[in-house]
């Protein structure tokens, strides 16, 4: 069965299409993750799926609930992590809980127990009476993310929330994120990362521009580059010449410019190095670097996109 | 309705840990209304000034002047006519007139009094307070002449005479420790200032208050908000108790303030008192929503606090009395709801007047609250 069911949805700001036209379905206790640069439209797809944003067109039922049409049943199963810190620093993590967990309906004993339980999951117990303002970002993280666990809600969303913080921290919060899916909640992750799409989702859909260009599993997406090799070259000499030359030898597929280094598609990195080395030793260029990358969900976005993740 | 007290406690917990809130919210006030005090304080009265024609001159003229001047402030009006009077009164320089009309005492002697001719704007408070007065200090003077007729010797000695030891039989009845004390002159006469410095300071409490919001939504707490249950007419209402909450406490330690150190009687009528705090606080809780809903960053909510308190008070009378100032200024001060907080609490404190003196003022600032918390509605941005 499906938690999230998207059906063509659309959001304009203006005449920019924030939005255009997005379907997909997120299963029942899978995490689900919207890979995307920056501007793709991942955060505005949430909003509207946060019912803060009202479509220009399009619907999405969320455990079966209409977000246009039917915003409080939605509001009621969800859990959104926002991708700020969306808390009030001068309050202590135990008082800003307590005070999500009342917005969300919780009250006396009951309150106080999903506290302490959301406290000691989040690792918080013994620093729960510091003001958030004094805590690492790593920790206000992880209060970010348990105020939004405080209702055990059954689908659970998730902006970006590693952004800004350090490697044990974000460890931290996609080990988090996986238990989470363990206690059977639906999670939809956005993210720019591709390594965290990689290792957290059971499907994963990419988007740019405003547009769902692919979705699938990991190994169904891979399959869209058919299996080529991504070679990263640095050269000193004229790049623009040498891309030219390159794109006419056998078996390079695409080959682009990212940050004054060749970005190359082939279809076997075996064959078109040496290749590449006897065609730069022909231009009087030499190669300073390479490093070369199996199939990954970059490499997808570069095929499908023409550009890298991080270029934005 | 839980949900809007959550709200509500949230935003003060917030409130009572920033230091600010105490600086702005009690200290300057309390400050503020000593120094004010003093720097005006001194031969000013707060009650008001009557203007005062005695065409009569004769036998009683003298005793009923003493009575009218331990309730009015007579502003003695000789060789003015009738028609003076009334231009005074009109451009707002006299509060109001009363003229004692020739043979005031001589038909008072034939046992048919004559009437007193009391020029007054209708549409002033001074009306109901100089009515008052009249009314019961004529009536304990005819009671004094009826007294002295009774024991045979109808002339003026013996009247002030029985009028002194009424006076006296008065003051025994109803000796009180509050009418002890305001028998005192102060010397810092703070029946002003306080009123002024309380409507002020109520209205620097948007400082913290509108920060609060400009910061909820600066850090998207207020859009995370919109993603629980929450409804926004609740958000709204949670943050507008807060700073209901947090003024009326304000004025009400202020009160206490007033009446315990600055010997001024608020609760001479605790429930016309109470209801000009809530009414103000009411009014100040909408202009903080509407401070919150405009302001964008901290500066602004800084700037816009600023703006309101400076604009509301300096025109409405919180530094310069508005009674020593033209009737246009009079006008335009009333334009703003500081005039009538300190209209309404002067009536209390300074007036002597009844609790219906207070609907007027209670009246118009929970219009202006309405006022306010409408355009707030209209304009407030969650994001």
């Amino acid at each position: 069965m499906n938690a999230i069911e998207i059906e063509n949805l659309q959001k304009s700001f203006g005449t920019r299409r924030a939005v255009d036209g997005i379907s997909l379905a997120v299963r029942q206790g899978e995490i689900f993750s919207l890979l995307g640069p920056n501007g793709a439209g991942k955060t505005t797809t949430l909003a509207m799926l946060s019912t803060l944003l009202r479509p220009d067109g399009g619907d999405a039922r969320i455990l079966g609930h209409s977000i246009k049409h039917e915003s409080a049943a939605v509001k009621a199963s969800l859990g959104v992590v926002p991708q700020d810190i969306a808390l009030y620093m001068d309050l202590t993590a135990r008082e800003n809980l307590d005070f999500w967990g009342r917005m969300y309906g919780l009250r006396g004993g009951a309150l106080r127990q999903r506290v302490d339980e959301v406290l000691e999951m989040i690792g918080l117990t013994e620093r729960q009476k510091d003001p958030v303002g004094k805590y690492s970002g790593g920790m206000k993280r992880r209060v970010n993310i348990g105020a939004a666990l405080l209702h055990k809600p059954k689908v659970i969303y998730m902006d970006e929330p590693t952004v800004g913080i350090d490697p044990q921290s974000r460890r931290s919060i996609l080990d988090s994120v996986v238990a989470l899916k363990e206690q059977g909640m639906t999670v939809l992750y956005t993210t720019h990362y591709m390594e965290e799409a990689q290792e957290l989702s059971d499907h994963l859909a990419i988007m740019d521009s405003g547009r769902l260009i692919a979705s699938g599993t990991q190994q169904e997406l891979i399959q869209l580059v058919g299996g080529l090799d991504r070679i990263r070259l640095a050269i000193n000499g004229d790049v623009e010449r040498v891309l030219a030359t390159w794109r006419t030898i056998t078996g390079v597929k695409q080959a682009t410019v990212e940050e004054g280094l060749l970005m190359l598609l082939v279809e076997d990195s075996n064959q078109a190095l040496p290749r590449l080395f006897e065609s730069a030793a022909a231009a009087g260029v030499r190669i300073t670097s390479v490093e070369i990358q199996e199939p990954n969900l970059e490499a997808v976005f570069l095929h499908l996109t023409g550009r890298a993740l991080r270029d934005g | 309705m839980a949900r809007i007290l959550a709200i509500a406690q949230k935003d003060l917990r917030q409130n009572l840990r920033d230091r600010k809130t105490f600086l702005f919210l009690l200290l300057m006030p309390a400050a503020f209304t000593l120094l004010f005090g003093f720097a005006f304080g001194k031969g000013s009265d707060g009650r008001l000034a009557v203007g005062y024609l005695d065409q009569d001159g004769g036998l009683f003229s003298p005793a009923l002047k003493n009575l009218l001047q331990a309730d009015l402030r007579l502003v003695e009006q000789p060789g003015q006519s009738q028609a003076d009077l009334t231009q005074q009164v009109r451009d707002g320089k006299l509060a109001a007139a009363v003229i004692i009309p020739a043979g005031y005492s001589q038909q008072i002697l034939a046992d048919s009094p004559l009437k007193l001719q009391v020029i007054v704007d209708p549409a002033s408070s001074a009306s109901a307070t100089l009515q008052a007065a009249l009314l019961s200090d004529v009536g304990r003077l005819l009671m004094a002449v009826s007294a002295a007729r009774a024991e045979g010797e109808v002339d003026a000695p013996a009247v002030e005479s029985r009028l002194a030891a009424a006076q006296r039989e008065a003051q025994a009845a109803s000796q009180t420790a509050s009418q002890a004390d305001a028998a005192k002159p102060s010397p810092l006469q703070p029946s002003q200032t306080s009123p002024g410095m309380m409507a002020q300071f109520a209205i620097a409490g948007l400082l913290v208050a509108s920060q609060l919001l400009v910061e909820e939504r600066k850090t998207r707490a207020m859009q995370r908000l919109l993603t629980t249950p929450a409804r926004r007419a609740e958000i709204l209402l949670g943050h507008s108790l807060s700073i209901f909450v947090l003024i009326l406490a304000q004025l009400l330690l202020l009160i206490l303030f007033g009446q315990i150190v600055l010997k001024l009687d608020y609760l001479r009528l605790p429930w016309a008192t109470l209801l000009l705090a809530v009414t103000t606080a009411a009014c100040v809780a909408g202009l903080g929503l509407l401070v919150g809903a405009l302001a964008r960053t901290d500066e602004q909510a800084i700037i816009f606090s600023m703006i309101c308190m400076f604009l509301f008070a300096g025109l409405g009378g919180a530094w310069v009395p508005l009674e020593v100032t033209g009737s246009a200024f009079q006008t335009l001060g009333h334009l703003t709801p500081v005039a009538w907080v300190i209209d309404g609490f002067k009536n209390i404190i300074a007036r002597g007047l009844a609790f219906d003196s207070v609907l007027l003022p209670a009246g118009v600032l929970s219009a202006y609250a309405a006022l306010f918390f409408a355009l707030a509605v209209w304009k407030f941005r969650f994001e």
